[in-house]
Protein backbone atom coordinates (compact mmCIF):
# COMPACT_ATOMS: atom_id res chain seq x y z
CA UNK A 1 0.00 0.00 0.00
CA UNK A 2 2.83 2.14 1.06
CA UNK A 3 4.61 1.86 -2.59
CA UNK A 4 1.92 2.74 -4.02
CA UNK A 5 1.45 6.28 -2.44
CA UNK A 6 4.85 6.29 -3.35
CA UNK A 7 3.95 5.74 -6.75
CA UNK A 8 1.13 8.19 -6.96
CA UNK A 9 3.35 11.28 -5.61
CA UNK A 10 6.17 9.78 -8.11
CA UNK A 11 3.60 10.38 -10.72
CA UNK A 12 2.28 13.45 -9.90
CA UNK A 13 5.70 15.09 -8.74
CA UNK A 14 7.03 13.75 -13.07
CA UNK A 15 10.76 15.13 -13.51
CA UNK A 16 11.12 16.41 -10.03
CA UNK A 17 12.67 13.21 -8.74
CA UNK A 18 14.44 14.71 -5.91
CA UNK A 19 11.15 16.26 -4.26
CA UNK A 20 9.88 12.63 -4.55
CA UNK A 21 13.24 11.08 -2.83
CA UNK A 22 13.21 13.46 -0.13
CA UNK A 23 9.53 12.78 0.75
CA UNK A 24 10.17 9.25 0.81
CA UNK A 25 13.33 9.16 2.65
CA UNK A 26 11.66 11.49 5.99
CA UNK A 27 8.26 9.84 5.32
CA UNK A 28 11.03 6.48 5.95
CA UNK A 29 12.41 7.95 8.93
CA UNK A 30 9.06 9.36 10.88
CA UNK A 31 8.41 6.06 11.13
CA UNK A 32 11.65 4.95 12.79
CA UNK A 33 12.25 7.44 14.91
CA UNK A 34 8.45 7.51 16.84
CA UNK A 35 6.81 4.11 18.00
CA UNK A 36 5.08 3.17 14.63
CA UNK A 37 2.02 1.98 16.87
CA UNK A 38 1.82 5.31 18.20
CA UNK A 39 2.43 7.36 14.99
CA UNK A 40 0.20 4.77 12.97
CA UNK A 41 -2.57 5.09 15.73
CA UNK A 42 -2.72 9.03 14.99
CA UNK A 43 -2.19 9.08 11.19
CA UNK A 44 -5.47 7.51 11.43
CA UNK A 45 -7.03 9.80 13.40
CA UNK A 46 -5.30 12.63 10.89
CA UNK A 47 -7.52 10.21 7.97
CA UNK A 48 -10.22 10.40 9.85
CA UNK A 49 -10.48 14.41 10.72
CA UNK A 50 -9.32 14.50 6.88
CA UNK A 51 -12.09 12.48 5.50
CA UNK A 52 -8.93 10.86 3.78
CA UNK A 53 -10.34 7.35 2.89
CA UNK A 54 -7.51 5.87 1.23
CA UNK A 55 -5.51 6.29 3.96
CA UNK A 56 -7.94 4.53 6.45
CA UNK A 57 -7.35 1.29 4.92
CA UNK A 58 -3.99 1.03 5.20
CA UNK A 59 -1.35 0.78 7.93
CA UNK A 60 2.49 0.66 8.57
CA UNK A 61 1.43 -2.26 11.10
CA UNK A 62 -1.42 -4.14 12.46
CA UNK A 63 -3.57 -1.78 14.77
CA UNK A 64 -6.03 -3.66 16.85
CA UNK A 65 -9.67 -3.81 15.08
CA UNK A 66 -11.26 -2.89 18.11
CA UNK A 67 -9.24 0.34 18.91
CA UNK A 68 -9.68 1.51 15.27
CA UNK A 69 -12.98 1.20 15.73
CA UNK A 70 -13.40 3.52 18.78
CA UNK A 71 -10.49 5.40 17.77
CA UNK A 72 -13.29 8.69 17.43
CA UNK A 73 -13.99 8.06 20.84
CA UNK A 74 -10.07 7.78 22.26
CA UNK A 75 -10.68 10.15 24.80
CA UNK A 76 -13.53 8.24 27.12
CA UNK A 77 -12.57 4.69 25.29
CA UNK A 78 -10.72 2.86 28.24
CA UNK A 79 -9.02 1.16 25.50
CA UNK A 80 -6.10 3.54 25.13
CA UNK A 81 -3.29 4.58 27.25
CA UNK A 82 -2.66 8.25 28.54
CA UNK A 83 0.52 8.21 26.29
CA UNK A 84 -1.90 7.42 23.18
CA UNK A 85 -4.25 9.91 24.90
CA UNK A 86 -1.34 12.63 24.82
CA UNK A 87 -0.93 12.24 21.27
CA UNK A 88 -4.25 11.76 20.13
CA UNK A 89 -5.07 14.87 22.04
CA UNK A 90 -2.20 16.69 20.35
CA UNK A 91 -2.81 14.84 16.73
CA UNK A 92 -6.54 16.52 16.76
CA UNK A 93 -5.19 20.30 17.80
CA UNK A 94 -2.11 20.37 15.36
CA UNK A 95 -5.03 18.75 12.86
CA UNK A 96 -7.39 21.98 13.62
CA UNK A 97 -5.56 24.71 14.58
CA UNK A 98 -1.81 23.73 14.66
CA UNK A 99 -1.04 27.93 16.14
CA UNK A 100 -3.09 27.24 19.11
CA UNK A 101 -2.04 23.97 20.36
CA UNK A 102 -2.64 24.14 24.49
CA UNK A 103 0.55 24.61 26.57
CA UNK A 104 -1.10 21.29 28.57
CA UNK A 105 -1.47 19.38 25.06
CA UNK A 106 1.91 19.55 24.69
CA UNK A 107 3.28 18.90 27.70
CA UNK A 108 1.51 15.91 28.49
CA UNK A 109 3.27 14.89 25.11
CA UNK A 110 6.01 16.20 26.17
CA UNK A 111 5.63 14.04 29.57
CA UNK A 112 5.28 10.83 27.92
CA UNK A 113 7.83 10.68 25.17
CA UNK A 114 10.78 12.95 26.81
CA UNK A 115 11.74 16.22 24.77
CA UNK A 116 13.45 14.68 22.21
CA UNK A 117 10.89 12.37 21.61
CA UNK A 118 8.25 15.66 21.57
CA UNK A 119 10.21 16.84 19.05
CA UNK A 120 10.22 13.74 16.82
CA UNK A 121 6.52 13.10 17.47
CA UNK A 122 5.55 16.80 16.30
CA UNK A 123 7.89 16.61 13.29
CA UNK A 124 6.45 12.99 12.16
CA UNK A 125 3.18 14.01 12.65
CA UNK A 126 3.62 17.13 10.66
CA UNK A 127 5.02 14.79 7.65
CA UNK A 128 2.25 12.34 7.88
CA UNK A 129 0.05 15.16 8.19
CA UNK A 130 1.21 17.17 5.09
CA UNK A 131 1.43 13.78 3.06
CA UNK A 132 -2.15 13.20 4.00
CA UNK A 133 -3.16 17.00 2.59
CA UNK A 134 -0.99 16.66 -0.48
CA UNK A 135 -2.90 13.38 -1.79
CA UNK A 136 -5.91 14.84 -0.45
CA UNK A 137 -5.54 17.98 -2.86
CA UNK A 138 -3.91 16.70 -5.81
CA UNK A 139 -6.09 13.29 -6.33
CA UNK A 140 -8.92 16.18 -6.29
CA UNK A 141 -7.29 18.30 -9.03
CA UNK A 142 -7.17 14.97 -11.27
CA UNK A 143 -10.02 14.16 -10.48
CA UNK A 144 -11.36 17.78 -11.37
CA UNK A 145 -8.96 17.72 -14.60
CA UNK A 146 -9.66 13.99 -15.94
CA UNK A 147 -14.10 14.96 -15.87
CA UNK B 1 -0.14 29.74 25.66
CA UNK B 2 3.30 29.81 25.54
CA UNK B 3 4.83 31.71 22.20
CA UNK B 4 8.31 30.66 23.50
CA UNK B 5 10.58 27.30 22.66
CA UNK B 6 8.91 24.13 24.97
CA UNK B 7 11.63 22.13 24.23
CA UNK B 8 15.01 22.86 22.28
CA UNK B 9 13.78 22.70 18.58
CA UNK B 10 17.37 21.39 17.45
CA UNK B 11 16.93 18.47 20.29
CA UNK B 12 15.94 15.30 18.52
CA UNK B 13 17.16 12.68 15.43
CA UNK B 14 19.89 14.07 13.60
CA UNK B 15 19.37 11.84 10.54
CA UNK B 16 15.44 13.10 10.80
CA UNK B 17 16.10 16.58 11.16
CA UNK B 18 18.52 16.67 8.13
CA UNK B 19 16.34 14.70 6.18
CA UNK B 20 12.90 17.61 6.98
CA UNK B 21 16.09 20.11 5.83
CA UNK B 22 16.77 18.19 2.26
CA UNK B 23 12.86 17.86 2.03
CA UNK B 24 12.09 21.90 2.29
CA UNK B 25 15.77 22.79 0.42
CA UNK B 26 14.08 20.64 -2.80
CA UNK B 27 10.62 22.23 -2.54
CA UNK B 28 11.82 25.46 -2.61
CA UNK B 29 13.94 24.81 -5.35
CA UNK B 30 10.91 23.99 -7.71
CA UNK B 31 10.56 26.91 -10.09
CA UNK B 32 6.66 26.69 -10.92
CA UNK B 33 5.45 29.36 -8.96
CA UNK B 34 7.11 32.58 -8.69
CA UNK B 35 9.58 33.55 -5.85
CA UNK B 36 7.29 36.24 -4.55
CA UNK B 37 4.04 34.39 -4.00
CA UNK B 38 6.23 31.30 -3.43
CA UNK B 39 7.92 33.55 -0.11
CA UNK B 40 4.22 34.74 0.89
CA UNK B 41 3.30 31.49 0.70
CA UNK B 42 5.79 30.72 2.86
CA UNK B 43 6.01 33.62 5.33
CA UNK B 44 2.30 32.69 5.68
CA UNK B 45 3.03 29.04 6.61
CA UNK B 46 5.56 30.30 8.96
CA UNK B 47 3.65 32.46 10.73
CA UNK B 48 0.47 29.37 10.97
CA UNK B 49 3.23 27.37 12.45
CA UNK B 50 4.69 30.18 14.80
CA UNK B 51 7.88 29.29 13.10
CA UNK B 52 10.23 31.54 13.33
CA UNK B 53 12.93 30.08 10.95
Amino acid sequence: MESSIDEFFRNVLGERTAVADQLENVHGLAWEVVDPALLALCRMRVAMLLDYQYELGISKIDLDAEKISSLSQWSSSSLFTERERSCLRFTEEFVVDVSSIPDSSAFAVRDHLGDEGFVNFVNALLVVEQRIRLQTVWEKIFQEVST
Amino acid sequence: MTRSLRVPSSNFDNRFREALSLWQEEVVQLGLVDPVTTEMVRLRCAEHHDCHT
